[in-house]
Formats: structure tokens, C-alpha cells, sequence
């Protein structure tokens, strides 16, 4: 019984079948990674976990709930926290407003938030861009600004849509310190990326997904010397790897 | 520089850090102002242009707790207009006196308000904004050719309605001067202000601010955001009811074309647009600057050139729009800051945490 199950799930968009038949377990303190060429049905997967989309057949379990028939707003409450792959900052507010608008998930109170968001900042190394706008960001920091929102709800499991594109190799490094981090915490982490020395470093099991299916699955080693993955995406110098 | 910066955080953390405004000082030197005008002014009119400017405010910033879910009413008049027919026809009929009757018609006005916001909130796009002229026009165009009502309400069509005369009688919400009308339209005005100041702060207000800002990463932070429309809707309009009482009782008469017709809808929503929707103090503002001028070029060029007061209001939406699209709210605001920022020495603080790093393109 892992803390996500998805079961057969299906979705198309007209006729372009987006996820096909796709399952997965995810086990509670796990950091799993979902990779795949562009296209491959790995945001549709996300948004149907997070209830942005409904599927069109299958189920998503967490935590042993079904969540058939849920809202985005009910999952967050539920434990299930995400970030964008087309970040989504509230522009007009400071980067602390944003993270508190997080924090209020678990709260009522103002002043609890606000600390409470100033905790996360802290964790994620953030604090000192707590007044800048979120106009005012960079992309790079519209990344990290929602890995702090969505850590701010206090979640169980994090989906993180991407998060390493667009940052430069140091701040890349730091952010795999982090989410090490994070998983230390006791959180469970499903991250779709193409980094793939990132996801090799930071996932302890790789789900390759192609044409919205499960191609291969297996530890970063062996999804690195699977044929199929190699021919499919990964491409021959990874072989080696 | 008295205190070290590890105090200095934790009082930021508890939401100290400001320690001088500029702006609360000037909202409570002109709140002030306000209070002691009718002991030095007694002249009528301008008592009234007073009594209009705290109506709009008022009227405004119930419109602008709805712009604060990033939703834009067209229709605001139909909700005065229940709520002053309400609350007469009360008064008329059964002779319930209007301090009672307004709240029947704000809760009226309440439901109505989430009758029509729920289809419409459910939607992106212009829905919202199109429900609230259709629903208005279709209210003031059926009580215009109405002359009984379900019920045998007496709706008296397009005449409208005349609220009888009892000369100086608190008890019913009338009064032989203006003086009690300035202080209750005052007080309406700071209550509505003062709401909408502390939502603003309160978890809802960052909400609404989320919402508006961008509806699917709200959502993904676990806000309904159908709710929370739905309860600043329900808010505005009660308000709003409120405020159609008090005109009807101030004018002692409320016609269809007035109370409900799209020209009153425009002008409150242009007194919030104008002075800054989405923000606090931005419709009075609006109406500070709107309400005595359109009420003086009526007064002074009604008669030979009627209707410049619409072209003066067009004139200045369009100057707002263009160089101010948020408003006269921020630039105030902004040169505020710059003052404190002179005057005061919590700028040091803000200094100190905004990094040279925080502004874009500063990064490689």
C-alpha cells in the first residue's frame, strides 16, 4: 500500500490520447521520478493527480482515498501540494505574501501564517527576497517562489512539474541539496523533469513514461541500461552511465 | 540602527516592522476634517455635495470588494434599487420603519447576489460582467412597466416610489436637516472602508488577491475560489442594499431609472476604477474627486449644456485608463512611501532586506 496509487488511468483530449492505461504506486518517503520525451503524457498525469482533470477512466488513490470527483482545492487540503511547469506567481504580491497565501491553508490566523511562511523561506533559502515582488523575480526564482508556496500547505506528497528548468548548474545542485531535504522531512516527492543527471541523482526509482504509457521502470540504473528507455529518450550516451 | 537585526527580523515576523505611515496619518487627519465640517459649514448644498461624496465612497467600495475577486460588476444599481424598494414598500405598506427594512432588503440583496454569482462565478471570462448588466436592465425595465407586483406589491412603474413625509422623525430614518444624513452617510462610509481594510488582512482578503491574480494556482493552494467570490459578492451586495435605503430615504423618492438604470452602475463602478478598484481606499478617492465634480458642473451647466458630466466622466476614464490603468491609488500611495521614506526611519529597515538581487536582470 504505497501513500499514491494510480490505478488504469485514461485520458484523452479529442482524439490525441494524452495517458493510456497508466499505473503506478508511489510508497510514503519515496522521491520518484517521471521522465519522458515532450509530450508524453507526464503534466496530464499531474494534473489528473492533483484533480485539474478528471480521467476520463482509472482512479487515483492517496492516502486511501479515492479521489474521484475532487476539486484542485480539496487535494491540497487532502495532503497534495504542486508546482507549475508554466509557473504561476501572484505577481502583484511580495514573495512572502505569496508563501503565506500557502501557509493560510493550514491556518486562519495572519500572524501564524506569516511565520509560518517565513519558516519555508528560511528552509529554502528564500528569506532575503521576502519584499520583492513577484513581478519583480527572475524565472529561476518563480521556480523556487512555488516550491515555497507549495511547501507552505504542508503537504504529504509534493508534484513538482519541472522545477530544475531554466536554473544554472550551481543553483541546480542546490536545489537537489533541498529537496533531499525535504524528503527528510517525511515528505514524498514525484518530480517530472528532463535533467536527467538530476533525476539519475536525486530518484531512488524512474518512471519512464512515452506516448502516454509506462515504458520502463526500475532504479536510475537500470531504467539508464534499458534498451527501450535508451532508444525512446535517453539516447546512447547514458548507456554507458 | 538602535536595535540589532536579529530583533529586527522577529518584529517583521510578527508585523511590526512599520513603525511610521504617512497614509494612516493622513486618513485620520481627513477623517477628522470630516467629522467637524457641519459645525463650521451650514450651507445646504454643500453639506450635500458632502453627503454624495460619502455615498459613492460608500457605494464604491462595496463594488470594489467584488473587483477584489477580480470579478467586474456592470449591475451594482440593481441592488440599490432592491434594497431601497424594499425597504420603502415596507415602510409604505406595512409602516415598518427603513432602519429595519434596509436590513431586509440587504438580505435580499445578499441572496441575490449568490443566486446570480454562482452560474456566473463558475466561468472565466466576461460572464460575470454581462449577467450583471443583463440582470439589471431586465429589473429596472420589468419594475418600470409594473404597476402591481406579485403579491399586489404596489411598484407604481416607472413613477416610482415617494417616501411619504413625517418632518423630523428619527425613529423612521428622517430628518429636517442635512447634518444627521452627513454623519450617517459618514459613518456608512468608514464601516464600509474599515470592512474592507480588515478583509483585506484577513486570510480572505490574500485569497481574493490569489484569485484574481491567477485562478489555477489558488486553486492548487487549496482556496475555492467559486466560494470566495461568492461570500465577497454576497458582502458587496449587502452593502449595497444598505446604501439604496439611505438614498431613498435621503432623496425621499426612488424611480426605477435612477435607483436601477445602467448610468447609476457605471458611476459606481467608475468612482472604484477610477480611484483604484481592487484597492482600499481607491473608490473614495474616486469619489472625493468625482462625486463634488460632477455634482458642481451639473449645478453650474445643467441647464445649458446637460449631460457634461457624463463627458467629463468619460474624459477622465479615459485618462485614468490610459496613463493610471490601476487608478489614482497607487501613484498617491507610492509618493506616500517616498515621503515616509524621507520623513521616517523604518526605510532603513526595508533597505536592509530588499538585496540589490531582488530586482530582475540582476541575476545572470
Amino acid at each position: 500500500m504505497g501513500i499514491l496509487q494510480v490505478e488504469k488511468l485514461h485520458k484523452s483530449f479529442g482524439g490525441l490520447v494524452a495517458v493510456h492505461d497508466f499505473s503506478m504506486v508511489v510508497e510514503k518517503g519515496e522521491i520518484v521520478g517521471l521522465i519522458g520525451p515532450n509530450g508524453a503524457g507526464k503534466t496530464t498525469l499531474f494534473n489528473m493527480v492533483a484533480c485539474f482533470y478528471s480521467p476520463d477512466s482509472g482512479r487515483v488513490v492517496f492516502d486511501g482515498r479515492d479521489m474521484a470527483g475532487m476539486r484542485p482545492y480539496h487535494v491540497c487540503a487532502l495532503g497534495i501540494a504542486r508546482t507549475f511547469q508554466v509557473t504561476k506567481p501572484f505577481v502583484n504580491n511580495t514573495v512572502l505574501e505569496n508563501v503565506m497565501v500557502g501557509a493560510f491553508s493550514r491556518t486562519r490566523n495572519a500572524q501564524e501564517a506569516r511565520s509560518k511562511a517565513s519558516e519555508v523561506l528560511e528552509l529554502v533559502e528564500f528569506d532575503q527576497y521576502k519584499d520583492a515582488l513577484g513581478s519583480e523575480l527572475t524565472t529561476a526564482d518563480h521556480k523556487r517562489l512555488e516550491l515555497a508556496r507549495a511547501l507552505a500547505t504542508h503537504p504529504k506528497l509534493l508534484l513538482l512539474d519541472e522545477t530544475m528548468a531554466g536554473l544554472n548548474p550551481a543553483e541546480k545542485l542546490h536545489l537537489l541539496t533541498l529537496l533531499r531535504r525535504i524528503r527528510d522531512r517525511g515528505m514524498t516527492l514525484v518530480v517530472v523533469e528532463h535533467d536527467m543527471k538530476a533525476v539519475m541523482t536525486l530518484c531512488e526509482r524512474i518512471i519512464l513514461m512515452h506516448r502516454g504509457e509506462k515504458l520502463v521502470e526500475g532504479t536510475p540504473q537500470q531504467v539508464a541500461n534499458n534498451q527501450q528507455a535508451i532508444a525512446a529518450y535517453l539516447g546512447e550516451e547514458y548507456a554507458t552511465a | 540602527m538602535s536595535k540589532p537585526n536579529a530583533t529586527r527580523v522577529e518584529e517583521f515576523k510578527a508585523g511590526k516592522g512599520r513603525r511610521f505611515s504617512l497614509g494612516w496619518w493622513v486618513v485620520g487627519v481627513v477623517g477628522l476634517l470630516f467629522l467637524i465640517i457641519p459645525f463650521f459649514v451650514h450651507d445646504p448644498y454643500f453639506l450635500h455635495i458632502f453627503v454624495l461624496v460619502f455615498l459613492f465612497a460608500y457605494l464604491g467600495t462595496a463594488w470594489s470588494l467584488v473587483s477584489m475577486a477580480g470579478q467586474l460588476s456592470l449591475g451594482h444599481a440593481a441592488l440599490m434599487g432592491i434594497g431601497g424598494y424594499t425597504s420603502t414598500l415596507l415602510f409604505m405598506e406595512l409602516g415598518v420603519t427603513p432602519w429595519l427594512g434596509m436590513w431586509l432588503g440587504a438580505i435580499l440583496c445578499g441572496l441575490v447576489g449568490v443566486i446570480i454569482g454562482y452560474p456566473a462565478f463558475r466561468l472565466r471570462g466576461p460572464y460575470f460582467a454581462l449577467t450583471s448588466i443583463a440582470f439589471a436592465e431586465i429589473l429596472r425595465i420589468y419594475v418600470e412597466n409594473t404597476e402591481v407586483g406579485p403579491l399586489g406589491i404596489p411598484l407604481k412603474a416607472a413613477m416610482g416610489l415617494l417616501v411619504p413625509l413625517k418632518g423630523h422623525a428619527p425613529w423612521l430614518f428622517q430628518f429636517d436637516s442635512k447634518i444627521p444624513y452627513y454623519y450617517i452617510a459618514f459613518l456608512m462610509m468608514g464601516a464600509a472602508v474599515g470592512l474592507s481594510f480588515l478583509i483585506n488582512r484577513s486570510r480572505s482578503g490574500f485569497y481574493l488577491a490569489a484569485i484574481r491574480s491567477d485562478q489555477d494556482a489558488a486553486e492548487a493552494l487549496g482556496i475555492n475560489s467559486t466560494k470566495y467570490k461568492l461570500i465577497a459578492m454576497a458582502i458587496s451586495c449587502i452593502l449595497t442594499a444598505l446604501g439604496g435605503t439611505f438614498y431613498a430615504q435621503y432623496f425621499r423618492y426612488i424611480n426605477p431609472e435612477r435607483a436601477m438604470g445602467l448610468s447609476m452602475s457605471v458611476e459606481i463602478a467608475l468612482v472604484g476604477v477610477v480611484g483604484g478598484w481592487q484597492t482600499v481606499l481607491g473608490p473614495t478617492i474616486g469619489s472625493l474627486l468625482l462625486s463634488p465634480s460632477g455634482e458642481l458642473v451639473r449645478a453650474y451647466f445643467g441647464g445649458t449644456y446637460a449631460g457634461l458630466h457624463l463627458f467629463l466622466y468619460g474624459l477622465l476614464l479615459m485618462v485614468v485608463i490610459l496613463f493610471l490603468p490601476n487608478g489614482l491609488n497607487d501613484p498617491l500611495v507610492r509618493a506616500f512611501k517616498r515621503v515616509e521614506a524621507r520623513l521616517g526611519e523604518g526605510n532603513k529597515v526595508r533597505k536592509e532586506t530588499s538585496p540589490p538581487g531582488s530586482r530582475k536582470g540582476d541575476k545572470p
